[in-house]
């Protein structure tokens, strides 16, 4: 039996780039209406007056679902409250607004166009009432994350004697960073095409978590989880923005159900900046202590970040800080500070990324404080054993990731004193360096498998494609196995009929689903009488059974997991174990080194070039890997140049809700990114040597840049994003 | 091409309106608030375009109109009387092989989550016919109307670039 070379490219491409790729809302049953939300104009207060007369009017128009209609829907939870949804407040169930741009009505029509009319034509009044919005707004309340949560992975992180360490040090370094909020913007919308078959209500919305939009579905509505199906082959993006039940699904049924018909909504690009979930703004304060030699000795981060009055959106940034470094006495303290928005959430790397800016600029400053190179400081003080646990590190290969990305970048050519480089058109240079971790997690998963007489094969698995290359890692895994063409294998996933569908998120996707597909490769190994490795002639081996196909199931867990774990996976609950494990803790690692340009005269800010060396264990899929990492890069870029959510503390909600005002990067923003991979598969994690990639990818990069900026101007930036106008205020004038 | 007779709604605002999309004759009646971009997907099934933003911000719908790239989101509909629409469903061959940018976008891996591809390649499209695709920097200019959220911008850079390459 010969075994077919395979492709590495991306297995779902092809559907991408003709369009026959059907996302959530490009399906248009037979009569599907068309659903649009109006919202709150007012920071906070209650509905005194509705008004849905003149929508209702509008030709076309079948149904305007409002508070007053007494919608029978209950809560469906905060996700990180035991629920499900991105909040635990479902919109028009009363007359309370808790933040700007909350929904008051659905109007549902015949046309997408007499919809958006009607929307516009709902009229409320209000009884205003005094709001906070921002971290430094009077009625914001704040509460130790240990006294209102009081979960072991939620405690405050206390390892040694921080403070006398710090208090003795003969080098400090005393800064506070601040990040503001961010919106994920995906590029495809958030919305769904809902019906209901008898009394099965069937789902279609690009989601990262269909368990929970099943079962959430299920509480809200009062009805078995068994009758709700949700289908989600295709994600536009999630970046944690998909990750749970959104508000507008219950009301979506509810329509669907009183109109026998289908209905559609997508949200609006400016809705979706109060409808769904954000990265909340945070602060640090960070303190390191080092000896005159460089070695670290004390580090200090303590962190405020915003969340709802509705909801306590945990804060887990010292998760990673307290990881970087060999620092022997390390303290973290979290705090929330509750106000009137929706409540914030995941957005990739939600607390790496700022930890990441807070503790490696803070990192840099120390190294400068010391009069060492960055890079070498680094190295000088890194670790083999998790000083949190006192365990080791299942793999670590930051050292490596620093030794070859300083190679590629040419580093060693680098002047320490700041401001000290120019390029030819007078540009200031600077090269930064940041690392960068992420916590390893697993999750249950379930993968079956049907191989038949045809030589094919169907993988029907949990997880979601959101474009990371779900897909492509598991036919690579199938293809090398049984040596197979990727062209023969059919995979089935995001789609509650064939499995859980736990939530695909924290990185921790290829490593568990990749883990149940090899399980169940083994076990259809077994079925077939083949020999434990090497190819299979998957047509005979079946038509040798007897039968026209064989099928087995498989079900991993994380280490030190139960079957309870399983159970609340099924029930739609994230089930998550790690980064700590018995013997050993888990992270993903990663070094940037970036070349900032600054112009002289406008301060204008661009980065040519990006070096990243990751060590995420064995790389699953090659192809699709480094364009994680490179869209990592792109969104550390982002981060710490361009992309804040304006807040106006006289307002409420977030003023540049369009993607004219809240920038992302685009093409031109980006130059040449150089993307390397240790590959040292780490098995004590992972029977597959995987560890997570997505959210690693961005994790430093924004810290790097700010490092790279200090480096070019000699003036630091401790608030994120760093714009023309923060550096024209910090420049001297041209010597 | 099969298209619902007329919105359905009987408002004020309507006008028929005769065009082709990807060389098939349409004849529809259109709200004339409708967008070009809402009337392919929601009328006329053809859901390549994407909506990312419906204000022009994202490049996600772009078309060719006669040609020339349009983010169909802010085409009002009517604007399309007489003529020819070209989506990312009109650009493969009758036989479905691929044009060469399509295969580029594979072999680059100039993709993700595939949502904005279809505007990225019709944009790509234009971007070559214009001759604005000598060197990587003039690509990344002129791709910089349609975002990526994903980050696909070097693949898509290299795609555009290696088919200008096996045009010269």
């Amino acid at each position: 039996m010969s075994r077919e070379p395979v492709d590495t490219r991306r297995v779902d491409a092809r559907e991408k780039v003709t369009g026959a790729a059907l996302y959530a809302t490009d399906l248009h049953p037979d009569q599907v209406a068309h659903a649009v939300l109006a919202t709150a104009t007012v920071g906070r207060g209650r509905i005194t007056e509705l008004d849905v007369s003149a929508a209702a009017a509008v030709p076309g128009v079948l149904l305007v679902l409002t508070h007053l209609d007494r919608l029978d829907l209950q809560s469906p939870g905060f996700i990180m409250g035991g629920g499900y949804g991105v909040q635990s407040m479902q919109p028009l169930l009363d007359d309370r607004i808790a933040y700007r741009g909350q929904a008051i009505a659905m109007v549902v029509a015949e046309t997408l166009t007499a919809a958006t009319e009607a929307a516009n034509l709902v009229h409320a009044a209000y009884e205003q009432e005094p709001f906070a919005v921002t971290l430094d707004s009077p009625g914001v309340e704040r509460l130790s994350q240990p006294a209102a949560i009081p979960l072991p992975f939620l405690a405050d992180l206390d390892v040694g004697d921080a403070e006398s360490a710090y208090a003795a040090a003969a080098l400090r370094v005393d800064a506070t960073y601040d990040q503001p909020a961010q919106h994920q913007n995906p590029m495809e919308l958030i919305g769904a095409t809902v019906f209901w078959r008898g009394d099965t209500l069937v789902v279609h919305e690009g989601t990262q978590n269909a368990g929970a939009i099943r079962n959430g579905l299920a509480r809200q509505l009062g009805i078995d989880a068994a009758n709700v199906e949700v289908i989600s082959p295709y994600t536009g993006g999630g970046f944690g923005q998909k990750n749970s039940l959104q508000i507008h699904i219950a009301p979506l049924a509810l329509a669907a159900r009183r109109l026998g018909r289908p209905v559609k909504l997508v949200v609006s690009r400016t809705q979706l900046f109060h409808h769904t979930s954000f990265r909340p703004a945070s602060r640090h304060r960070i303190r390191l202590g080092a000896d005159e030699h460089g070695r670290m000795l004390a580090a200090i981060h303590e962190v405020e970040h915003q969340t709802s009055r509705h909801d306590l959106f945990p804060l887990m940034y010292t998760e990673i800080t307290s990881r970087m470094y060999g620092v022997r006495d390390f303290r973290g303290r979290q705090t929330f500070a509750r106000m009137d928005t929706q409540s914030p959430g995941f957005m990739r790397a939600p607390f790496e990324q700022p930890a990441a800016f807070a503790f490696e600029s803070a990192v840099d400053e120390l190294a400068y404080a010391a009069h060492r190179d960055p890079l070498e400081f680094r190295l000088a003080n890194d670790t083999t054993v998790d000083p949190i646990s006192g365990e080791p590190f299942s793999s670590r290969h930051l050292a490596q990731c620093l030794r070859r990305g300083a190679k590629r970048f040419g580093w060693s050519a680098r002047q320490q004193r700041p401001a000290s480089m120019r390029a030819d058109d007078g540009s200031l240079v600077g090269w930064g360096v940041a690392v960068g971790a992420y916590p390893g997690s697993i999750v249950p998963s379930a993968a079956h498998l049907v191989a038949g007489a045809d030589g094919r094969i169907r993988v029907e698995v949990d997880g979601h494609e959101m474009g990371q290359g779900i897909r492509s890692t598991i036919a690579i895994l199938v293809a090398e196995n049984l040596g197979v063409g990727v062209h023969r294998i059919d995979i089935v996933i995001g789609d509650t009929r064939v499995a859980a569908q736990h939530l695909t998120a924290g990185s921790w996707g290829t490593a568990s689903t990749l883990g149940a597909v090899q399980a169940a490769l083994r076990a259809l190994r077994e079925q077939l009488g083949a020999d434990a490795t090497g190819p299979v002639d998957l047509a005979a081996a079946v038509r040798a059974t007897g039968r026209d196909h064989v099928e087995v199931r498989a079900e991993t867990l994380g280490p030190g997991q139960t079957e309870q774990d399983i159970e609340r996976a099924r029930r739609g609950h994230p089930a998550l174990s790690g980064p700590e494990f018995p013997g050993y803790s888990t992270f993903s690692w990663i070094a940037h080194f970036v070349e900032v340009r600054v112009e002289p005269s406008t301060c204008r800010i661009r980065v040519p070039r990006v070096v990243s060396v990751a060590d995420c264990g064995r790389v699953a899929s090659p192809v699709t890997a480094a364009s994680q990492v490179r869209g990592g890069i792109v969104w550390g870029i982002g981060a710490s140049l361009r992309e804040a959510g304006e807040v106006d503390p006289r307002y409420g909600g977030f003023l540049n809700a369009s993607l004219e005002e809240y920038p992302v990067p685009v093409n031109a923003d980006i130059g040449t990114l150089d993307v390397d991979f240790i590959g040292e598969p780490d098995l004590r994690f992972s029977p597959v040597g995987v560890k997570g990639l997505g959210e690693v990818s961005m994790v430093g990069v924004a810290a790097a840049v700010a490092n790279a900026v200090f480096h070019a101007t000699g003036v630091r930036h401790r608030r994120l994003p760093i714009r023309i106008e923060d550096v024209l205020a910090g420049a001297s004038p041209p010597a | 091409m099969a298209a619902t007779a007329s919105t359905g709604v009987g408002s004020a605002h309507e006008l028929d309106l005769s065009c082709t999309v990807n060389g098939e004759p349409v004849r529809v009646r259109v709200d004339t608030r409708e967008s070009l971009l809402d009337l392919l997907r929601e009328r006329l099934g053809v859901t390549g375009p994407k909506k990312g933003c419906d204000h022009g911000q994202c490049g996600a719908c772009t078309v060719h109109l006669d040609g020339r790239r349009v983010v169909s989101c802010l085409t009002p509909a009517v604007q399309v009387s007489g003529a020819d629409v070209t989506t990312i469903e009109g650009v493969a061959g009758p036989d479905g092989e691929l044009h060469p940018l399509q295969q580029a976008f594979i072999d680059h891996d100039a993709l993700q989550c595939g949502y904005c591809t279809p505007g990225q390649i019709m944009s790509g499209l234009a971007c070559l016919a214009e001759g604005h695709a000598g060197d990587d920097d003039e690509v990344r200019e002129y791709m910089s109307g349609n975002l990526c959220r994903c980050g696909a911008y070097a693949g898509i850079v290299a795609a555009v670039r290696a088919v200008a390459e096996q045009g010269r």
